[in-house]
């Protein structure tokens, strides 16, 4: 039987054993978002739909494959080291295409998903580590050592915009981008509107493009664009002003970058 | 009569086969768990649905955990002095339960190598995160309280009883609120979610008790007396109406929204999928049944039958957790209202069925089978077990 002094040595350093951790990592929480209001920049997408539909039906008809990869997805796997896998269920994509088709009309347009790099971000919110975060100019980005894999971000995520690696990311590609850290297997990927990019522009004074708006613009019908949205001059801004504009799933109050126009 | 706590002797062949059975179906399931993250793409996970049952584990062993420490803790808390012969066992086996839970987690997660992230990294706004600290807290309290009735520190007992229920209904609160705050789903949704996980925890963690006490009285050769457990089974009972109301309730609340009615078609009148079986069975053989097992006056008042109830309860609960957690991800979320979509490149706008596969059934058995072996272990390492459990006993 444990004797009394053992037993209150035990229940002390239990106790202290589950509050102390919670001491420790109270330190780094609210050093970012003070920033986060007076910052110029606030990177964000606008979609051409009309365009990128025309696009989508062209290479349709050219190659007969209802599921071709158009030069944005083909630019953004490559430059992301993101894999490809035979299994749907299971393949990573952090840009992909979509049909959407009217309820009450026949009109049908392509549009592409990815993630929304939202104001809100709800996978931010529920991500347990921190390995999930939000830059001050709002690009949601993901800290692969941190993250535990726990997929709770992939069930709060609105857009259905992560993937799991259920796979080691190797065994799908063919070749390495050492721009990009690679991933491992077990955690959570998503789309960084290729972050790398962004922050090379920067340092060097031009306007940044992913590379999936690059690669529509010099492949495609040109139907990405991407800018600070806080400035007025940038061509985002611009759009913007002069189309009426869509976000998927605004009413959730997410505040998703991620603007569709001409649709 | 003052009651008398034994450790059993734990040398019958009977008592030998039973520990090596159990170990044999934990370390299957430990095998399975490392098939699982070695090789890879064996469990019927997917990008659309990537929790399954594994992570319907974690609510599940964290409400049979939290449904025995209440229990345990009616003698503290309530007075309720008659069922002091059951709380040492209830609170063992609510610590063993949370061991459970935690290891679901562990082995639910893609990394377990970045495990610790969970302790060293908090995030506030994140419910999991608060729940990492719950979890192991509580199952601090647990042992504490466990402690405290084995040193027979009677007014230590009862204080730590009210902390145990509190925290039993904090952690499984947090645990509901983990799926009922996730507001992009519109399936997931809903504020009676923790309410109903915490009577679901005490209907599940009562079920198997009486089973678990029928069982193991019977094996060591003891005295269990049919009225004391008609007591348990009773408040069983009257929590099983209540988890039907707030299941009820849910549903016709869901069914109202004129944008959820295919969704909620394919859930409760779509046989060809296991969503529709988790629920029905879950109403039927999960809950009417055992509360007319109770209610008849027959089997009512037999050990058995009650046991059997409780057993079903508690198995159907499983499907309450399948229930509450795969739909939502099965289902395909409306990215722009008015328009229906298809992703060219991957499985969004579809369908995405989810079958566990027997990897992941392997290690959710595994973990049942450990908390099982770490009772038999227990009976005969700590003195859990009464040496008989009649009213002559618990009237003092």
């Amino acid at each position: 039987m444990v004797s009394r002094r053992k037993f209150l040595i035990l229940a002390g350093a239990a106790t202290a054993a589950t509050i102390l951790p919670i001491q420790i990592s109270a330190v780094p929480q609210s050093s970012e978002s003070s920033s986060k209001a007076d910052l110029k920049r606030r990177w964000a997408m606008v979609v051409d739909v009309a365009k990128c539909t025309e696009c989508m039906e062209e290479l349709i008809r050219e190659t007969g494959n209802p599921e071709i990869k158009p030069p944005c997805v083909l630019a953004c796997d490559k430059e992301n080291n993101v894999p490809e896998f035979e299994d749907k269920r299971i393949d990573p994509q952090w840009l992909r295409i979509a049909k959407f088709k009217a309820k009450y009309s026949s009109k049908e347009f392509f549009a592409p998903l990815l993630c929304n790099h939202c104001e809100h971000p709800p996978c931010e919110q529920v991500c347990l580590t921190k390995a999930t975060f939000q830059r001050p100019d709002g690009i949601v980005e993901i800290d692969m050592h941190r993250c535990i894999g726990c997929r709770y971000c992939m069930i709060a995520c609105p857009y259905g915009a992560r993937s799991f690696n259920f796979k080691d990311p190797l065994e799908g590609l063919k070749e390495v981008n050492p721009k990009v850290p690679m991933r491992c297997e077990g955690v959570v990927e998503k789309c960084t509107f290729c972050v790398h990019r962004v922050d090379e522009a920067v340092a060097k004074g031009v306007n940044p493009e992913p590379a999936c708006v690059e690669a529509c613009r010099l492949f495609g019908k040109g139907a990405l664009m991407f800018g600070n949205i806080k400035d007025p001059e940038s061509e985002v801004s611009k759009v913007l002003q002069e189309h009426a504009y869509v976000q998927l799933r605004a009413e959730l109050g997410t505040g998703p970058h991620v603007f569709y126009i001409n649709l | 009569m003052e009651i008398e706590f034994k450790k059993i002797n734990g040398d019958s062949p009977g008592y030998i086969l039973t520990v090596i059975v159990l170990a044999i179906i934990t370390i299957l399931g430990l095998y399975a768990y490392i098939l699982d993250h070695t090789i890879g793409g064996l469990s019927g996970l997917s990008n659309r649905v990537p929790w399954g049952i594994v992570n319907a584990g974690i609510p599940y062993f964290i409400g049979l955990s939290a449904g025995s420490l209440i229990v345990s803790a009616l003698v503290g808390v309530f007075n309720i002095k008659k069922y002091k012969v059951f709380s040492r066992m209830a609170a063992f086996l609510a610590a063993a339960w949370i061991i459970a839970a935690i290891l679901s987690i562990a082995i639910d997660i893609g990394k377990l190598y970045h495990f610790a992230n969970a302790v060293k990294y908090f995030n506030p706004t994140s419910i999991f995160s608060w729940n990492a600290f719950l979890y192991s807290s509580y199952f601090v309290i647990c042992c504490i309280y466990l402690l405290a009735q084995f040193e027979e520190m009677e007014r230590f007992t009862r204080f730590m009883a009210g902390l145990a229920v509190f925290w039993a209904v904090l952690v499984h609160s947090g645990t509901g609120a983990i799926y009922g705050y996730i507001y992009a789903r519109e399936l997931y949704h809903s504020a009676i979610t923790p309410p109903m996980f915490i009577v679901c925890a005490i209907t599940s963690g009562l079920g198997l008790l009486i089973a678990t006490m029928y069982i193991t009285f019977k094996v060591t050769k003891r005295d269990l007396d049919v009225n004391l457990v008609r007591g348990l089974a009773k408040i069983f009972l009257g929590l099983n109406f209540i988890l039907a109301y707030f299941l009820i309730d849910e549903a016709l609340e869901k069914g109202y929204i004129p944008g959820l009615h295919d969704a909620l078609n394919f859930v409760f009148f779509n046989p060809s999928e296991s969503i529709f079986w988790s629920f029905w069975l879950l109403l039927i053989l999960g809950i009417a049944i055992p509360c007319l097992i109770v209610v008849i006056p027959k089997t009512g008042h037999d050990l058995r039958w009650l046991s059997i109830g409780g057993v079903l309860h508690a198995a159907l609960v499983f499907a309450e957790r399948f229930y509450l957690i795969v739909p939502g991800q099965v289902y395909p979320a409306e990215y722009l209202p008015g328009y229906e979509l298809e992703s060219l490149h991957t499985l969004e706008g579809y369908i995405v069925s989810y079958t566990p596969t027997l990897i992941e059934w392997a290690q959710v058995i595994g973990l049942f089978a450990m908390v099982y072996l770490i009772f038999v272990i227990g009976l005969k390492v700590f003195a859990i077990l009464p040496e008989k459990a009649t009213e002559e006993v618990v009237e003092e």
